[in-house]
């Protein structure tokens, strides 16, 4: 193969998986009402969007699915249902996917990314979402773990942000009371954790808060480290995961979300 | 020509009752008026011969009416007339000897009055007694005008009649014969002071000197800019210009040496008087005088009254809003983002984040609306201004609405209804006990009035003219960061306008056009409908340097809690270059309830030292309302301090300051006033007159009704209209009777 076709291979078959996604996004071929089409200036206030990022060369999903795809619809679905049954926000019954680029990103101030130890963030991307985040938009991202999957999250990070640390939120931060105290936290885990009995991946075994703050001291990006919010959401109703972590995992969700509306 | 015919002129009958001096008994004239028509008939039937009965008729009609005048000269007419009595009587010649009668071309105003006053009263004819006059802020009588020079440093026309009237009653004051170019300094003549003067039934008759109007001079003629101002706002002040022809003018001003700002304003040929804003960015506390000067053109006969000087004092204060929310959404978060850097004014909220927990944010301490939306008065009323949100109207109790409605028309705080899902009329707040508060009759609860479509928004000519909407320095700026605008997120139907109401902002649907912010006056407070809840977009839509959202809601939230006055406060008003000022001091408790039982005293000192104290009185007005004039003597900066004391000791103290051009106040509006003085005659049943044109004057002073009169008869029986229509009427006969050959 010569050099230069070695060169594009990996971005190229990045590029050509991403926009097989995002096409899956917007057609409605099977993978539920997520249309990027749909009327979506009719359907609530707050909307769940999944960041669908591209993903880095070590991502090893295996099958159709992407790492950002990761407990896609469900947990959202879920995750939403919640939101309108416990608080007075009026969210979208359905999420939406978006990539970086796209610029109807601003009309959604809220944004989630899942398995970000897999992320890549080219310059133009991580502009955009520097962009976004000072703009006033709010990022979660959740399930990543260990070593390996936090220095690639941070790699990422890092273009965003050059200058700005992740640090600890603290214990009296107002994302962690504005609706639920959420003094006792506990890592929450995948469903694997139902099999094996570990509530840990990896290395990853205590679970961090973490968070990337405004120059005005408001959390920007909420960083779910070391533990699996999106698969609490998603198997909330199955008989075997436990209650109180999905308990837990609706709380740091509805937490975050009114957090980002009011702050 | 009517006077050859008739004796005497026109106005001599108007004035004069027509009356028959013979003293002939009634039944005489019966009896005369009977046997003369008998034997005229008779005589004339005798004499028939072959005359027809319709030539007879004519001739009966002639002969009866030349009997008729003869009879009217029997009686002897005359007319009877009321009138000054000779040598009785006096008149009142004043002239107006403020500076503005300096000014002229060949002869000043003031040359022009005298030689006018000398000329209004011929002695020999009139036989009134003549006292002189002169009048600036008072009236002082003199002996004769020799040596009075036009050095008054104000004019108070309807005050100083009062007083020459009320003191000259006791000589049978005939009229007032008042020569002034009819600049009042004093503010003009008030309704009430025009009624006082018409009451003492003396005629005032005016003589106008000057020009009304001077192309070659420009003035600049009113100045008005707010006394206080936050650090590092923007205030807008407006300037008023007078001119005479069109061109251009450029505005300056000046704090200090420092040069503010420089406004270029065109002056239309079709008016006289245009008027400007200024926008200017006051950074620092502390007093700050500023200088307004507008430039001269050639030959400008007056160039200080093309300068005005004003106080601000700009400190730090800190206003309250409320923003009641009912569910959490952007245009919360980044109304938040946007006032949170803003010192001035605190943003507390409380939102309703589940059904059963409110939010509470920008709190003063942690008690602060701990048992949820104010429930009293005083609660309420420490806030200066009240957002309301998408939240039902029955959230609220009855009382709780009765209170709001009590803040924005007794307190004078500002409300402002957000639109939302739960919001305007989707919420109910049509039918609330706040409707009568808002600008629009809100569509009812059962239809759903909120769109959640993005929307382009439309500035009004209103809304451009407002400061609360300004996004940037000059208004074709403003317009255009107003169209580069991101759409907002949603909009909701406002329902009809009431009368008083105004549109700031529409937004553009696919329907056409609908308001977004409307906007009406309520009691002592202002309502505000902002029929959208996604202003948000403009932060999230704009580049991040882009500054159009913070701005529009810190200028708006200036605007809301500015016009909210505080419980306590003092002002000093007055014209400007006048040399007292009101002043008027309010004092009112947590509830905006007048505080009683109190004695206002005022301490007010001159920048040089001089300190004088006085009394302010209750306004009949208003119970938390006390009153005062105090004079302002020196040119300066003025410090003035109410104290509110009870019992002895002081319970509240009021401050302003303010900037006096004392003296100033001849050298503006040196146009004349000729409908100043025009009215003035006209309530006071006296005539205006321009100098040149006094001819009339002389007679009407000798009819004065006002005075000692007397009554004098004048014979018209020897009228030759009279003896003329005797020729006539015997003439016509003759002529009948050849015509018909019966002569």
């Amino acid at each position: 193969m010569p050099e230069f076709a070695r060169k594009i291979r990996i971005p190229a078959i990045v590029v050509l998986l991403i926009a097989a996604t995002v096409s899956m996004g917007q057609s409605d071929d099977g993978f539920g009402p997520t249309s990027r089409s749909a009327t979506r200036e009719s359907e609530g206030e707050f909307h769940f969007v999944r960041l669908a990022y591209s993903s880095n060369r070590f991502a090893s999903r295996g099958g159709r699915r992407q790492a950002w795809q990761t407990d896609w619809p469900d947990a959202e679905q879920h995750f939403l249902r919640g939101v309108n049954r416990l608080t007075t926000v009026k969210a979208a019954e359905n999420g939406r996917v978006l990539i970086p680029l796209d610029a109807d990103i601003f009309d959604y101030p809220w944004i989630y990314a899942v398995e970000v130890g897999h992320w890549y963030l080219n310059h133009q991307e991580a502009t955009r979402m520097r962009d976004y985040l000072l703009r006033g938009g709010f990022l979660m991202v959740d399930d990543f773990h260990g070593t390996w999957e936090w220095t690639s999250f941070k790699a990422s990070m890092d273009k965003v942000f050059p200058d700005r640390p992740i640090v600890d939120i603290p214990q009296d931060d107002e994302a962690f009371h504005v609706l639920y105290d959420l003094d006792h936290r506990i890592q929450i885990p995948s469903r694997m954790f139902i099999y094996s009995g570990q509530t840990w991946e990896r290395d990853g075994v205590t679970p961090h808060w973490r968070g990337i703050y405004d120059d005005d001291g408001r959390l920007m990006v909420a960083i779910n480290f070391n533990m699996d919010i999106g698969d609490a959401w998603e198997h909330a109703d199955w008989p075997d995961y436990p209650e109180n972590m999905t308990a837990l995992a609706y709380r740091f969700g509805i937490n975050y979300v009114i957090y980002a509306m009011t702050h | 020509m009517f006077e050859f015919f008739f004796k005497y002129s026109l106005q001599d009958y108007a004035r004069s009752d027509l009356v028959f001096t013979a003293e002939w008994p009634a039944w005489l004239l019966l009896l005369i008026a009977t046997i003369a028509v008998a034997g005229l008939s008779a005589v004339l039937w005798r004499h028939r011969g072959g005359a027809t009965t319709r030539q007879l008729l004519a001739v009966w009609t002639l002969q009866l009416l030349m009997l008729a005048l003869v009879s009217v000269l029997l009686l002897q007419p005359a007319l009877k007339t009321e009138q000054l009595k000779p040598g009785e009587n006096t008149v009142a010649l004043v002239v107006d000897n403020s500076g503005s009668m300096a000014y002229g071309e060949r002869l000043r105003r003031f040359d022009v009055a005298l030689e006018s006053l000398a000329t209004a009263i011929p002695s020999d004819s009139t036989g009134l007694t003549a006292q002189h006059y002169t009048i600036s802020d008072v009236a002082e009588p003199v002996e004769t005008f020799t040596g009075a020079e036009p050095v008054g440093t104000s004019t108070s026309i309807a005050d100083s009649l009062i007083d020459i009237i009320d003191s000259a009653r006791s000589q049978s004051l005939a009229a007032v014969i008042l020569a002034s170019d009819g600049i009042d300094t004093a503010g003009g003549i008030s309704a009430n002071q025009l009624a006082d003067v018409a009451a003492f039934g003396v005629p005032v008759h005016t003589i106008g000197v000057g020009r009304d109007r001077i192309p070659e001079d420009l003035e600049l003629a009113q100045l008005v800019a707010p006394v206080k101002a936050l650090p590092g706002s923007t205030v807008t002040a407006r300037v008023a210009i007078r001119h005479d022809r069109e061109g251009e003018a450029r505005v300056r001003v000046y704090d200090g040496d420092e040069l503010l700002a420089t406004e270029a304003v065109q002056l239309p040929a079709n008016t006289t008087t245009t008027t400007a804003k200024v926008n200017l960015d006051l950074r620092d506390a502390g007093y700050h005088r500023l200088q307004f000067s507008v430039n001269g053109v050639d030959a400008e006969p007056e160039l200080r009254n093309n300068v005005r000087s004003t106080l601000v004092k700009v400190e730090e204060q800190q206003f309250r809003v409320l923003y009641f929310e009912g569910e959490p959404r952007w245009e919360y978060k980044f109304m938040r983002r946007a006032m949170d850097p803003d010192g001035d004014i605190r943003l507390v909220s409380l939102l309703r984040v589940s059904p059963n927990k409110f939010y509470r944010q920008g709190l003063e301490s942690a008690e602060q609306l701990e048992a949820g939306f104010p429930a009293t008065r005083d609660e309420l009323f420490a806030y200066d201004a009240l957002i309301i949100g998408s939240v039902e109207a029955a959230t609220l109790s009855d009382e709780q609405q009765q209170i709001i409605g009590d803040f924005v028309s007794e307190r004078g705080g500002s409300l402002l209804m957000l639109a939302g899902p739960n919001g305007l009329g989707n919420g109910g707040w049509g039918q609330s006990a706040i409707a009568d508060l808002l600008p629009s009759r809100l569509p009812p609860s059962s239809v759903d009035s909120f769109v959640r479509t993005k929307a382009a928004v439309q500035l009004t000519p209103q809304g451009a003219d407002t400061e609360m909407l300004r996004l940037a320095a000059t208004v074709e700026e403003n317009r255009a960061v107003w169209a580069s605008l991101p759409e907002v997120a949603d909009y909701q139907a406002t329902g009809n306008m009431k009368p008083a109401a105004m549109t700031l902002l529409n937004v553009v649907t696919e329907t056409g056009s609908q308001p977004l912010l409307i906007t009406q006056p309520y009691g002592r407070g202002h309502v505000y409908v902002l029929a959208s809840g996604g202003t948000w977009r403009w932060q999230m839509s704009s580049p991040l340097e882009d500054q159009s959202h913070e701005t529009f809601w810190r200028q708006f939230m200036r605007a809301l809690v500015a016009s909210a006055p505080p419980g306590i406060s003092l002002s000093a008003n007055g014209s400007q270059g006048a040399t007292e000022v009101q002043l008027r001091a309010e004092f009112r408790d947590d509830a905006f309830r007048p505080v009683d039982g109190i004695r206002v005293s005022a301490v007010v000192s001159h920048e040089d030292g001089d300190t004088y104290t006085l009394d302010l009185l209750p306004s009949q007005d208003d119970a938390a309302v006390h009153v005062a004039d105090a004079p302002l003597g020196e040119t300066g900066t003025w410090y003035v301090e109410a104290i509110a004391e009870r019992d002895g000791e002081a319970i509240h103290v009021a401050r302003t300051s303010v900037y006096s051009e004392s003296g100033q106040a001849e050298y503006f509006n040196i146009r004349r006033n000729s409908a100043l003085l025009r009215r003035l005659s006209d309530a006071t049943g006296g005539q205006y007159f321009e100098p040149g044109d006094l001819g009339a004057l002389p007679d009407l002073l000798r009819y004065s009704n006002a005075g000692i009169t007397e009554q004098i008869l004048r014979p018209v029986w020897d009228a030759p209209a009279l003896f003329l229509l005797l020729f006539i009427v015997k003439f016509g006969e003759w002529l009948l009777r050849r015509r018909w050959r019966t002569i």
